[in-house]
């Protein structure tokens, strides 16, 4: 049947209160009307298909799915956006920290006011219930619900919930002792921007002219590609011009050394969904037609799916390398390397635990969808918006591959919708609108459909680990030794570090005598892993935390204690040569202890239910920057300006864990300038000094410490400034948040501003910068400056299991964290991580699987079919933050974004241990697993 | 994004109108709620040249007569869910997809759902990469590795309690109305399921008020606690009299195309609901149950939940009888 042509309706909208008349095609929803007819971009798109909720807006008071409703069927009907709430909602969530990259949180905030409005005092399962429907991958619920409480208290209290609002909260409130703003719960500069849907994220942007791009993904897992025929594509009306891969030859990847993946396929293709052509045209409809029109002439290969397929050699995923060298196997990097007399630590041990594992790959899963937008200029320059959390990066490789220089390209990221190391890298994507825009000669956008999300994946790579562990009768752990292969998929990404870190990260905090590892992660025909939070050694983690749990029972030891008596100090090194400068291990241990009633409790709860321990440490920062050179790996300058204000340039991306409010706050304390007087301008190439990214929890320490540094000339020359403006020595004058004073004349005190004024007329304009430079870290061996950082975060976990042996069923209940991150610059965001952290791994360990079938493709790539945890099963989350500064760190602060996810998977399984008596060794933790499990211990 | 092909939107205001406009157009479709239908249209499941809107036209509402309950095919679940005059139907509703799907989906969609499968309700691009299967442009079933018979499954969580209940669905075609029982109307073929004529419209669910002392309940196996559609979904309708069983009816949903009642369950009337009958039914149960893989989830296990679900509702439901006899 002929399609029918393509007719627009017009449409008169009830929306906030406004009508809106509109023509818009008969078959379009109202999420498609709201966004892009409309302009009213604060509604969000994420899951295609009514999956997620970020479509959410109130039809005549209801919460409804925007993507999923006719626009027509909303004609008479009271539409109510993000951008017509105000109130008690959106401040409580901000007040809350309730939102870190804000891309769920406007259908979230839809969800919450329909809840309110019918129930002005819920509880916290009622809560949970209305916003069931709403996914969010950042914050593990816990803030968000706190948010809805407070709103509804602030309701109660007012008695009139339309009039009812919370106060604009301060952006500072009671910092640390002897801080002007640190410490503090300070509010997000950009939450309520984000709240009120104003901030725009990149498919939000919509340029004059912009034509919309779709890329043609394989469907074979292995293929030689023998013809793309486009011809068809071509002439299809409205299509501006169509892409294949042998326009874009060059090689790329994020690692400099091991550039094997191009823009699209061109002699063959490696998994299902790599891509192949792409098309843009003048509407993404279009767009679709001419990509179904190209034809691809394939010859199927053999494809390699798993690791014993890997490595026995079935087929070579890459026959060649980046050079032309033919390659003969598909080992991508091997890594073994042993520390201290393991040998002999087995000898000499009283008990041993030899075991394996299996890690289960997942996904990052970011309700953002992926979406870049290119656009040449008149100058034949380039600019390219992306959601990337790498824009430095990007920058590199799009110059390398475009053969375009790096001055005439720009990157620019927009608020980011989550990323969790799913856009560290760059993707298809980025090059196509780059080399689709140039051809059509008019601007071009790509959004990613979820499917296509799946398959840029980028995730947490299987490994199937064989671990031994051992220790002496005092419960100390003698030798390590692990056998680690790691399935790649397709093309390398991070692979070379991805294998150095699954054995070079595990050596801490837990000190062990001796350890050896070999790890080698191999090419495979699936979507490529790469890093998500906890890049490469979340996985190890989970198999040594288990052992070490393991070998706690057969020497008869609690296995908190053991843990306690293995635990590192500051200032101690790893046996492979890492050194700690802080780590408070100890107390975090004491902390979930005593909060969880391990005491009293572990080992001694009615069957099915139980409690498990674990801990880890991680990188604040890599010791070395992705490509070797001697430039700072973080740049920040500040502007300071007659007005009173202060900009902060910096490339850091904020991706929601709060990047710009940290550099806020940091120039704050060392100006007294307030975070609401100072602006930050960030991850803009054009504008902004170079920040590498914001990947391996780098941005708090390296990016803080560039900030601390500019602030800190920022302010010695206001304090040079003043003193000679009251003649009186620099050490005299005083900092204070607003106002400077006279230390030694108490009647004496200046607004900030009037300081920035003297001081400009004292020394001229006002700029300064500051830089991170790495110092030398790591052990000194080939490979030991892999896995250095210059300090490391510890996190203990207690987790709470209820293990239904009838069906399988783990419930985790409660999880208790202690999280070690140095000075929380602001305790909320640090919370926020962790809870977010939690969720993240608890939801690996019992639901989350990136699963392939026999022909390589993926199982389920959606968001029904892929399980992200509701609001209804996370855990209750208590966190704890141990501050055990650290020397080098800004204020002694660390990492708190990646660390607390590692524990909780172990912690989890060890529960169950505690609970039903059995050891489960592979993610997920299944209903089906847990019985055939229990069936194994019980036979019936 | 996943994109819709166009179509035309044709809005009914009566439901003569609605039947007229749609058999107008061949390969036309309804949409009341669309929850089920535009997710299906994005991933090119089906193209039609017209929709119509039947939002307006739908009967809604629920309207309790002495000897049945007629609830109104236009009905929202969430309307459904905070009613108190069928409770077991109200947690069914309840329990369906999340709150938004339960603000827009209606009763009549949810009855009329189409089948669901893993290899099924997936993209063009990913059934393309599958080879297609039996229910959309192939020749095999990749659940059963055949050619012949599709299972995809009937996945309402709404169903399974209205069979027991033996609710009729008054149909609206181009010859009138006619009232067909529920029970016959599912076939056991995944490609077509509905015993319905094309263009026949579901205007009403009439509901035969139970006879007093009946209980009921709907258990759903999932993995989350919101959003999915049901792995397995267990609808328990029980009448005891007198210490007895005088009245027992189980459906087993989620598990192939035709939700059915359970066979054989009339052997336990007159007997007591003690713990040793309350095992053979959850056997009989897991005897007569044999979930398809078109649905997540280990199929072993799945079957297992069936015997598991049977004898926790069981359990449960003459607990709160033994309770209310005592409290009375």
């Amino acid at each position: 049947m002929n399609e029918p042509a393509r007719r627009s309706i017009p449409l008169t909208l009830s929306i906030n209160g406004d009508e809106a008349e509109v023509l818009a095609p008969a078959h379009w929803t109202l999420l498609e009307v709201l966004r892009y007819k409309l302009r009213l971009t604060g509604t969000k798109q994420g899951c295609d298909k009514g999956d997620c909720g970020a479509c959410t807006v109130l039809m005549d008071g209801q919460p409804v799915l925007s993507c999923c409703t006719l626009a027509g069927l909303a004609e008479g009907r009271a539409i109510t956006t993000i951008e017509g709430i105000t109130g008690a909602l959106p401040r409580a969530f901000d007040v809350c920290g309730a939102l870190q990259c804000g891309f769920c949180q406007p259908g979230m905030v839809c969800s919450a006011k329909a809840l309110l409005d019918e129930n002005p005092q819920p509880t916290t399962p009622e809560i949970k219930a209305a916003l069931s429907g709403n996914l969010c991958r950042c914050t593990g619920y816990t803030k968000i619900i706190e948010a809805v409480h407070l709103a509804a208290r602030d309701l109660d209290g007012k008695g009139d919930r339309r009039t009812a609002s919370i106060p604009m909260p301060a952006l500072t409130s009671a910092p640390a002792d002897g801080f002007l703003v640190l410490g503090g719960r300070g509010r997000k500069a950009d939450a309520l921007r984000k709240l009120s849907g104003a901030e725009p994220y990149t498919d939000d942007i919509a340029l004059p002219r912009m034509a919309h791009g779709r890329i043609l993904r394989s469907v074979h897992a292995h293929a030689r590609i023998r013809s793309v025929d486009t011809s068809a594509a071509e002439a299809l009306p409205g299509v501006y011009a169509v892409l294949v891969g042998a326009e874009l030859p060059t090689p790329y990847c994020v690692i400099p050394w091991t550039p094997d993946e191009t823009a699209l396929a061109i002699d063959k293709v490696r998994y299902v969904g790599d891509g192949v052509a792409a098309v843009a045209a003048v509407d993404e409809e279009t767009a679709i037609r001419a990509m179904d029109l190209i034809r691809v002439d394939y010859e199927v290969l053999p494809a390699v799916l798993t690791l014993d397929e890997a490595e026995g050699n079935k087929a070579l995923v890459h026959e060649a390398d980046w050079k032309g060298r033919p390659r003969k196997d598909n080992l991508c990097k091997e890594v073994e390397l042993s520390f201290g007399d393991v040998d002999g630590g087995f000898a000499n041990a009283a008990a041993e635990v030899n075991e394996a594992w299996f890690y289960e790959g997942n996904t990052h899963a970011p309700i953002e969808p992926h979406c870049a937008i290119g656009d040449w200029g008149r100058d034949g320059g380039l600019t390219v918006w992306s959601s990337t959390q790498v824009p430095h990066y990007l920058h590199r490789e799009l110059a390398k591959v475009l053969g375009t220089p790096q001055s005439k390209i720009r990157v620019i990221q927009p608020a980011l919708g989550g990323a969790f190391g799913g856009k560290s890298e760059p993707f298809d994507l980025e090059f196509c609108v780059a080399a689709l825009a140039k051809k059509a000669g008019r601007p071009v956008k790509i959004l990613y459909t979820r499917e296509e999300v799946f398959y840029a994946h980028r995730g947490r790579h299987p490994m199937e680990m064989v671990m031994r562990v051992a220790g002496d009768a005092d419960g100390r752990i003698t030798a390590v030794d692990s056998r680690i292969r790691i399935d790649g998929g397709a093309y390398h990404s991070f692979g070379m570090i991805t294998t150095y870190y699954a054995g070079q990260l595990l050596t801490g905090p837990v000190q062990m005598a001796a350890y050896r590892f070999k790890a080698a992660r191999f090419y495979t025909n699936k979507p490529t892993c790469g890093p998500k939070r906890g890049h490469g050694s979340v996985q190890p983690r989970f198999a040594f935390e288990c052992a070490i749990d393991e070998l706690a029972h057969k020497l008869g030891l609690d296995p908190m204690e053991l843990r306690r008596r293995n635990a590192m100090s500051s200032g101690e090194r790893t046996v492979n040569g890492q050194l700690l400068p802080s780590t408070g291990l100890a107390a975090c241990l004491d902390s979930v202890s005593a909060a969880s009633g391990w005491a009293e409790r572990w080992n001694k709860l009615p069957r099915g239910r139980g409690l498990g321990v674990a801990c880890s440490m991680y990188i604040s920062g890599t010791a070395y920057p992705i490509y070797p050179n001697q430039m700072p790996q973080s740049g920040v300058q500040l502007r300071g300006d007659r007005s009173g204000k202060i900009t902060i340039f910096c490339g850091a991306s904020d991706i929601g864990q709060g990047s710009d409010a940290m550099l806020t706050w940091i120039v704050s304390e060392e100006t007294g300038v307030p975070p609401d007087d100072i602006v930050v301008v960030s991850h803009d190439t054009d504008l902004t000094p170079v920040d590498l990214g914001s990947y391996s929890s780098r941005v708090t320490y390296m990016c803080g410490l560039a900030a601390q540094e500019a602030g800190r000339a920022l302010r010695q020359r206001m304090i040079e400034g003043l003193a000679a403006h009251w003649k009186v020595p620099a050490e005299q004058v005083g900092v204070g948040l607003g106002t400077w004073y006279d230390k030694g004349d108490p009647n004496r005190s200046l607004p900030v501003q009037q300081v920035l004024q003297i001081a400009e007329a004292h020394s001229g304009t006002l700029g300064t910068t500051g830089g991170y430079r790495t110092r030398e870290v790591g052990g000194e061996y080939r490979g030991g400056s892999i896995g250095a950082s210059p300090a490391y975060s510890t996190t203990a976990h207690v987790a709470e299991v209820v293990v239904d042996e009838e069906t399988g069923v783990v419930r985790v209940e409660k999880v208790w964290v202690a999280h070690d991150c140095g000075r929380a610059l602001n305790p909320t965001l640090v919370e926020g991580q962790v809870e977010g952290s939690v969720y993240m791994g608890f939801a690996e360990a019992l639901m989350e699987a990136q699963l392939f079938d026999e022909r390589g493709l993926h199982t389920g790539p959606n968001l029904l079919d892929y399980k992200i945890p509701t609001a209804m099963e996370t855990p209750e989350i208590f966190t704890k933050i141990i501050e055990t500064l650290d020397p080098g760190g800004p204020y002694g602060a660390k990492e708190a974004g990646e660390g607390p996810l590692h524990p909780i998977i172990p912690a989890i399984a060890n529960a169950i241990f505690d609970a039903v008596g059995i050891r489960l060794r592979r993610i997920p933790f299944t209903p089906d697993r847990v019985r055939a499990a229990l069936a194994e211990v019980h036979p019936c | 994004m996943l994109r819709m092909t166009p179509f035309e939107l044709v809005s009914a205001r009566s439901l003569d109108e609605a039947v007229d406009l749609h058999s107008a157009v061949p390969g036309a479709l309804y949409v009341a709620g669309g929850t089920d239908l535009l997710p299906n249209i994005k991933q090119g499941l089906f193209s039609p040249p017209r929709v119509v809107n039947i939002a307006g036209a739908l009967p809604a509402g629920i309207r309790e007569e002495s000897d049945q309950i007629v609830i109104g095919a236009g009905t929202r679940l969430s309307q459904l869910a905070r009613s108190a005059a069928l409770p077991a139907l109200a947690a069914a509703a309840g329990l369906v997809a999340g709150p938004q799907i339960r603000n827009m989906g209606t009763i009549g969609g949810n009855i009329l759902l189409d089948t669901r499968c893993l290899f099924y309700n997936q993209t063009a691009h990913w059934r393309a990469s599958l080879g297609h299967c039996l229910k959309a442009e192939g020749s095999w079933c990749h659940v059963v590795g055949g050619p012949k018979t599709c299972v995809a499954a009937q996945s309402s969580d709404t169903v399974p309690v209205l069979l027991t209940l033996d609710a009729r669905i008054r149909l609206r075609g181009s010859g009138g109305d006619r009232l067909l029982p529920l029970r016959e109307l599912y076939a056991f073929n995944g490609m077509k399921h509905l015993k319905i004529e094309p263009g026949e419209l579901l205007t009403e669910v009439v509901v035969p008020r139970p006879a007093a002392g009946t209980v009921g309940s709907y258990s759903k196996l999932r993995t989350r606690d919101a959003i999915d559609f049901p792995q397995l979904g267990l609808a328990v309708s029980l009448r005891q009299e007198d210490g007895a069983i005088a009245a027992l009816d189980i459906v087993v949903g989620a598990i192939n195309p035709q939700p059915k009642l359970v066979p054989g369950l009339h052997a336990f009337v007159g007997r007591a609901l003690d713990t040793l009958v309350i095992e053979e039914i959850a056997e009989l149960v897991f005897q007569r149950s044999r979930p398809q893989g078109s649905v997540a989830g280990d199929v072993a296990w799945r079957r297992q939940m069936a015997r598991v679900y049977t004898r926790r509702a069981l359990h449960q439901m003459g607990g709160l009888r033994d309770s209310e006899e005592a409290a009375a």
